[in-house]
């Protein structure tokens, strides 16, 4: 009698409490749902554009692609962005010719500009200098020297007609590689899954903001569990780092050996403060010419970075431009 | 473990359902398994702390029993002072020592004497211990004046004093509220279930959005006051206000709202403060746990209100200054106590301090009359104005602080940290206020509305409010795990 009562008692608990679940699934599928509306009405997370790789092997933006980056919680950063025939972040067509006086601009996430509008971009601002000038903006989230110098060299013939070629470049993370490779990695990015996933614009949010940040740190935490992690807690002592700039400084000339690097066109658009002074004395050694945004940009009494993201800000695209331009006037005179 | 981290989503969800569904037919197991639950979501933090857990839980189990078997009162009495004794040791040791010992310093240095300060320690302060040891000598207290039987359940004990959902931050609850609840059968009730859940969205509310949301903002104006205008520090002692209310009111709506999924009613530890008329109304809505834990076995002992007018003026004084240092180990506590008590005691003296004891805010209205709402503004400025003691770092920082506010009268537009705009967070804050203002009448229903489509909105803002708000940089501790 005592056990019937007792299963009675667990039969319709259970049944109140299948009840609590399915009322609480429903509230959450229908909230979700909203909040993915309220994401989507109030364009609060970014578009992302479609990469692939073209037939010479260049990793870039599928042409004539529109949309808007946003930036930091509530939309702090909203700009538009515009992929250009050629595939990059540009107000303008990139269509060089002999006639014409242009300047290149390659470079990695900076360049590329997502954080800024395209209109409002190092580019812009250096046209607006320089008179008579088309300045192309070749910036592409993740490019390293290796993904740089291969693309001038895939397109030789385009870049040829270009008068002067800057090339951004930041020792510590663009000289990892002797070689150029597709990054497969990043390319993932774009199977169908990751797809699928980014058209799910709440998703896409919450990673942004962090969300699930924790989820990732405790995947990490559990798949690192009994596995021997002290070396990546271990700091690096002067004699690895000394070797660390030597691989680096050989990985620089195995790939200007391997992909060409015009010294008479070509200048490198560096952060000194931020180079070792073994990699400065060989490019001064080695008559690679350079231009050194650090000394203004990390001196600057007005901030030059995006407070929730450490691209350049508006006054830092201003020094940055500023300096692209008196460079080139520079050599222009020179010549 | 944090009750806004996703360790704790994922482990609410297996105690529950292990509560509900494998261990249910058994109390004892059931018990076991809130045991270890606790131990587990304390022991995350530092396991190695759960030896003092355990300690006084012994200490208070066995002193309860010895003083249960004893008739003699001196007898009785000191079975008690070992309970107050290991509980306050405890907390003096990993309190209050370095204090101690830097104010003797600071004391002899102000005579002329150089001592270095050789004797403080590196002691890391236990999450909750001004919590719990306060519950487990509470037990002790209610034993002794005979007003609860002591239980033999060791562990229904210990689960009492460990119950995970007020372990580290309260509220402070008292054996014969929270221990027979334990000792007794639980059944599945869905709508104090729905009820717990509705309390743990609006508590993650009040911490995520608000208490968060102000937090880089407190922390950037009390840090940099010496470079700020008046303007702008009234504005961080006003968001400090909202912070510190939304921060532990919101743990407490999340304890309650958890305790509830397991079929336990906690008390109710804030109501409503921020619309108090009065003091003494403000201190019978804030920390309430903790305001009665002092009445109960502070001020009752030392004679309450039953030996005159200066006798009762001076346990006031002495509630208000131990509540004080309880809060920290730092002058900065001791002298908003002390404020406290000052602002208090002529309310005592008028007789005006239970005036608003049993009524509310606007009661048979909708909207407050213009009395009440220069009351209730007067209290908050009063309220805001002591938080600064309770916030800033030193007594130093304190009083600069102040001393800005009342020298330079200037107005300039404060700029978020971080960028953000800060039109956003005036608008959070009214919204909250009127928010608040609508379910003032019962703190543990805050969606009490007839309207099921109504209620679905308010979720729905709720939350997209916490993804709009939610910042993954800023430390999202609760402020009140550090007392």
């Amino acid at each position: 009698m005592m056990i019937i009562l007792i299963d009675h008692l667990f039969i319709s608990n259970f049944n109140i409490m299948k009840k609590l679940f399915l009322r609480l699934l429903l509230y959450v599928f229908c909230i979700v749902l909203i909040l993915e509306v309220l994401v989507r009405v109030f364009h609060l997370t970014k578009d992302y554009p479609v990469r692939f790789v073209d037939e010479l092997g260049v990793e870039r933006w599928v042409p004539n692609q529109e949309g808007y980056s946003v930036t930091g919680n509530r939309r702090q950063n909203f700009s538009k962005f515009n992929i250009n025939s050629s595939g990059y972040n540009s107000y303008r067509d990139f269509e060089p010719s002999k006639d014409k006086v242009e300047l290149a601009l390659v470079g990695d996430s900076f360049i590329e500009g997502f954080h800024q509008p395209y209109y409002n971009s190092i580019g812009k601002k250096i046209e607006a200098k320089i008179n008579g000038v088309e300045v192309y903006e070749i910036g592409y989230g993740g490019y390293d020297f290796a993904d740089q110098l291969h693309l001038i060299h895939q397109y030789q013939s385009f870049f040829d007609l270009i008068d002067l070629v800057v090339i951004g470049i930041k020792f510590e993370d663009d000289l990892t590689r002797n070689e150029y490779g597709i990054l497969k990695e990043r390319m993932k990015l774009e199977s169908p899954m990751y797809r699928s996933l980014r058209n799910i614009k709440l998703l896409v949010y919450l990673q942004n903001i962090g969300a699930f940040s924790a989820a990732i740190k405790m995947t990490t935490t559990l798949f690192s569990l009994g596995q021997n992690n002290t070396s990546i807690h271990k700091k690096e002592d002067v004699n690895a780092t000394q070797k660390r700039y030597v691989k680096y400084i050989k990985n620089f000339q195995s790939l200007v050996t391997k992909y060409g690097y015009d010294k008479t066109r070509f200048v490198l658009l560096l952060d000194k403060e931020n180079s070792p002074k073994v990699f400065l004395d060989f490019l001064d050694k080695n008559s690679y010419n350079y231009i050194d945004f650090g000394e203004e940009i990390n001196q600057s009494k007005i901030p030059t970075t995006l407070i929730y993201d450490q691209h350049w800000n508006n006054y830092g695209r201003n020094i940055v431009s500023n300096l692209i331009s008196v460079y080139f006037k520079e050599r222009v005179n020179n010549h | 473990m944090l009750f806004n981290s996703l360790e704790f989503f994922i482990f609410l969800p297996i105690v529950f359902i292990l509560y509900w569904f494998v261990f249910k037919k058994h109390l004892k197991t059931q018990n076991i398994l809130l045991l270890i639950a606790s131990y587990v979501f304390y022991g995350l933090w530092d396991w190695r702390f759960l030896s003092l857990i355990l300690l006084s839980t012994i200490v208070d189990y066995f002193v309860a029993l010895k003083i249960n078997t004893l008739e003699h009162q001196t007898k009785r009495k000191l079975w008690l002072s070992v309970s107050i004794i290991f509980n306050l040791g405890l907390l003096g040791f990993f309190k209050y020592y370095n204090f101690f010992v830097d104010s003797w310093v600071d004391l002899v240095s102000m005579f002329g004497y150089h001592m270095q300060s050789n004797w403080t320690l590196k002691v890391i302060l236990p999450v909750g211990i001004s919590f719990y040891t306060f519950q487990t000598m509470s037990y002790s207290f209610d034993v002794y004046y005979k007003k609860i039987k002591p239980t033999r359940d060791f562990l229904s004990f210990a689960a009492f004093v460990s119950f995970f959902p007020q372990l580290v931050a309260g509220p402070i609850e008292r054996a014969s509220n929270l221990l027979h609840q334990i000792t007794n059968k639980r059944t599945f009730n869905y709508n104090q279930s729905v009820s717990g859940l509705k309390l743990i969205l609006w508590g993650l509310f009040k911490k995520v959005v608000i208490a968060d949301a102000l937090g880089p903002l407190v922390d950037d104006i009390f840090t940099n006051y010496n470079s700020y205008p008046s303007s702008t520090l009234i504005l961080g002692a006003v968001f400090f206000s909202f912070q510190i209310y939304g921060d532990f009111s919101g743990y407490s709506d999340i304890a309650i709202g958890t305790a509830k999924l397991f079929g336990i009613e906690l008390m109710s530890n804030f109501k409503f403060p921020y619309f108090s008329r009065n003091i003494g109304e403000f201190w019978r809505r804030w920390h309430i746990s903790l305001s009665s834990w002092f009445q109960a076995y502070i001020y009752v002992p030392l004679g309450g209100s039953r030996q005159g007018k200066y006798k009762t003026i001076i346990n006031v004084f002495i509630v208000f200054l131990i509540s004080g240092f309880w809060h920290g180990a730092n002058w900065t506590f001791i002298l908003w106590g002390i404020l406290h008590a000052v602002i208090f005691i002529p309310l005592l003296v008028l007789g005006q301090n239970t005036k608003y004891k049993n009524t509310i805010l606007a009661e048979h209205s909708k909207l407050p009359s213009l009395k009440e709402f220069f009351s209730v503004l007067s209290v908050f400025s009063i309220v805001t104005f002591c938080w600064i003691f309770f916030r800033s770092e030193s007594i130093t920082d304190a009083f600069g602080f102040i001393g800005r506010i009342f020298t330079d009268f200037s107005y300039l537009s404060y700029s978020h940290p971080m960028g953000y705009r800060m039109i956003d967070y005036y608008i959070l804050i009214l919204f909250f206020v009127f928010y608040e203002f609508l379910i003032r009448k019962d703190e543990r229903s805050p969606f009490n509305f007839k309207s099921k489509i109504l209620r679905f909105v308010i979720y729905t803002i709720i939350i997209f409010c916490m993804l709009l708000f939610y910042d993954d940089n800023i430390d999202r501790s609760f402020i009140y795990f550090q007392f």
